[in-house]
């Protein structure tokens, strides 16, 4: 049946249907796992992306479960601006094994305490576990850019910096809503816990606080830092320079060289960054539900994009036309077997046929016409082909399809079918062969023998409809 | 018609069983109202053009509101009413239905295909295609794109069963 081409284009589920609500379990499961917690990011990145811009937005104050797409779309400028001036890049992410191990141990030393603290209260307002969530945010969006940008092997170092990014958030933090110089690791939990009935104040403290200087707050920071050592920095820190060197070339193509240490990037590099790689993300899940995705250039996977779409938009079109019954001509037309199964059965200009004997030979003759206008019209311009088509009630179609399709119908006909051939008009099948069109290669229907089928089955059909 | 099949991956709540459910409805007010034996050609077209709104509008229907394409559907269907009714309604246009007059878009669109590469033109065709598509931007559209590429993949599937169903029951 023709079902066999619908699998063809089976829909797989999305799997990121569900935006909302998953954004904060999932950033615990980051920072409680120990192993691997970078991997742990790459996935549902967008929502903390998401969830990051929402946070950012003083003024908003959406709550975490309000993740929509649309909602942020248009925040992303305006939030990076002051926010991107604490974010550094260091350097690609650390996914080799040693590497994992430092990130545990330093995870554990300085983050075990204030993630922990959060599991406990259950939330009693949106603001307050937004300020918390605001760090988990930014950390793990951190993290996840590293990942993404970095591509080069990663090494202990950037897995360092971006621990020390981490807690100098945190200090940073501490700093504003405490009010107490906390240094170790254990304060940190505490001073975070006592501020979380900050609520909005906090919010809007944090935001400043990251606002107002990357240079002297990171300077500060380190400073705290470098007292820090009896905890973290002996393992990680302590003998590296603090050279962050922009370190590997730049992935995308409109990046410049990565900021150093205690150097604000470009908040417009950053916000062009984060948009490319929402972009590549939907670009994959496109790639997945397009047929024939294996293009690599992202313009023709548009344009395979394009295509399909409207494709599926004519073949809507074609099916609905299919199932008019047509005129009263068509169901003899088929249950003889007609060879004429051209059928324009949509347009008013067109006449049905009520007889076919003697309009069997004109309706080949026809077609030949008509194949050949079409292919006149095709080397002007495809789209004046197409219309001439539409007109006529017929499509285009590639070959291998239009075969499966007429086996399909065929092998379906054939109880109504007494002897026809299937060889002569049945199969009006112009195809465009590969890369013919201005651009897309292929074009795509269905030939209206299927919509003919449809025809006289739907007569039938809807005879037992209308008659109660 | 009671024996349509129907392949529901949850029974209540799937796209798939919401859209078949409207769209059933709706067709079989059409077929009724529309007999099909006595149609002549102009009228045959109606009816095409009738069950063609009525899949769209039913897949729309079994969207909601939920994005931003079903919506600008949605309030093209009932502009049009509106319009068809002969009355001037004020058109929504924060979906931005109507695009901009085609001579405009040509020019704009040759001149960013000079200007940058060709992925402009692409996403203002893509744009034209995606029911909404001019009032978002690029990262939207293409989340736009995916689900409304599955839902029409929905649609096409479903009718095409509907299609062979009443082939064989003939």
């Amino acid at each position: 049946m023709s079902s066999s081409l619908t699998s063809l284009y089976l829909v797989n589920p999305n799997p990121k249907a569900k935006r909302k609500k998953e954004t904060r379990p999932f950033i615990f499961n980051l920072l409680h796992h120990q192993s691997k917690k970078i991997t742990l990011i790459m996935q549902p990145c967008s929502r903390e992306m998401q969830a990051m811009n929402s946070l950012l937005n003083p003024t908003q104050q959406i709550p975490l479960q309000d993740l929509q797409i649309n909602g942020n779309s248009h925040h992303h400028q305006q939030i990076h601006v002051p926010s991107s001036s604490q974010f550094q890049y260091p350097t690609p992410t650390s996914t080799t094994h040693h590497d994992d191990s430092f990130l545990e141990q330093i995870l554990s030393s300085t983050t075990s305490f204030p993630w922990s603290d959060e599991t406990g209260p259950p939330n009693p307002e949106d603001n307050n576990n937004a300020g918390f969530n605001y760090d988990e945010m930014v950390l793990a969006s951190k993290l996840r850019q590293h990942q993404i940008n970095g591509g080069a092997a990663g090494n202990p170092f950037s897995a360092m910096k971006m621990m020390l990014m981490m807690q100098q958030q945190q200090q940073q933090q501490q700093m504003m809503l405490a009010g107490r110089p906390t240094v170790a690791s254990s304060a940190a939990g505490g001073g975070i816990t006592t501020n979380h009935q900050g609520g909005e104040g906090s919010m809007q403290a944090l935001y400043n606080v990251f606002g107002d200087g990357s240079l002297h707050g990171t300077m500060q920071a380190k400073s705290f830092v470098g007292a820090n050592s009896a905890t973290e920095m002996t393992q990680s820190q302590g003998s590296r320079p603090t050279a962050g060197e922009a370190v590997t070339a730049p992935e995308k193509p409109k990046q410049r060289v990565r900021a150093r240490r205690g150097q604000a990037t470009d908040p417009h590099s950053i916000a062009e960054r984060l948009r490319r790689v929402r972009i590549a993300e939907r670009m994959k899940a496109l790639q997945e539900l397009v047929p024939n995705a294996n293009k690599t250039d992202k313009a023709s996977m548009l344009d395979e994009i394009i295509d399909y779409v409207k494709f599926l938009q004519l073949q809507v079109k074609v099916l609905s036309m299919s199932r008019l019954g047509g005129a009263a001509a068509v169901a003899p037309l088929v249950s003889e077997g007609g060879g004429d199964c051209i059928q324009t059965s949509a347009n008013g200009g067109s006449h049905p046929r009520n007889s076919n004997g003697d309009q069997t030979p004109s309706a080949n003759d026809r077609l030949t016409m008509t194949e050949h206008q079409v292919a006149k019209l095709m080397e002007e311009d495809m789209g004046s082909a197409m219309q001439y088509l539409q007109g006529k009630g017929l499509c285009l179609m590639p070959i291998s399809l239009a075969t499966a399709i007429s086996t399909a119908t065929s092998r379906s006909r054939n109880p109504m079918i007494n002897h026809e051939n299937p060889t002569n008009g049945s199969h009006l099948l112009i195809q465009s062969s590969g890369g013919d069109g201005p651009s897309s290669p292929s074009m795509s229907v269905l030939t209206v023998q299927s919509a003919t089928m449809g025809n006289g089955g739907l007569e039938g059909g809807a005879a037992s409809v209308s008659k109660p | 018609m009671m024996n349509t099949p129907q392949q529901v991956k949850n029974p209540s709540s799937s796209l798939k069983s919401r859209f078949i459910t409207r769209f059933l409805g709706a067709l079989t007010k059409i077929t009724a109202e529309d007999p099909i034996s006595s149609s002549s050609p102009t009228r045959i077209f109606q009816r095409y053009r009738r069950i063609k709104v009525a899949s769209n509008k039913s897949m729309a229907y079994s969207v909601r509101s939920r994005r931003i394409w079903s919506r600008a559907m949605l309030s093209r269907f009932r502009s049009r009413r509106s319009a068809f009714s002969g009355r001037r309604s004020s058109v929504k246009t924060t979906n931005c239905t109507t695009s901009p007059p085609p001579a405009l878009i040509k020019v704009t669109i040759n001149e960013k295909k000079t200007a940058k590469g060709g992925l402009d033109m692409q996403t203002d065709e893509l744009r034209e295609l995606v029911p909404g598509g001019e009032a978002m931007d690029v990262c939207n559209l293409l989340d736009e794109t995916a689900h409304y590429i599955k839902c029409l993949t929905t649609q096409v599937q479903v009718m095409r069963k509907i299609v062979d169903f009443y082939h064989l029951s003939k």
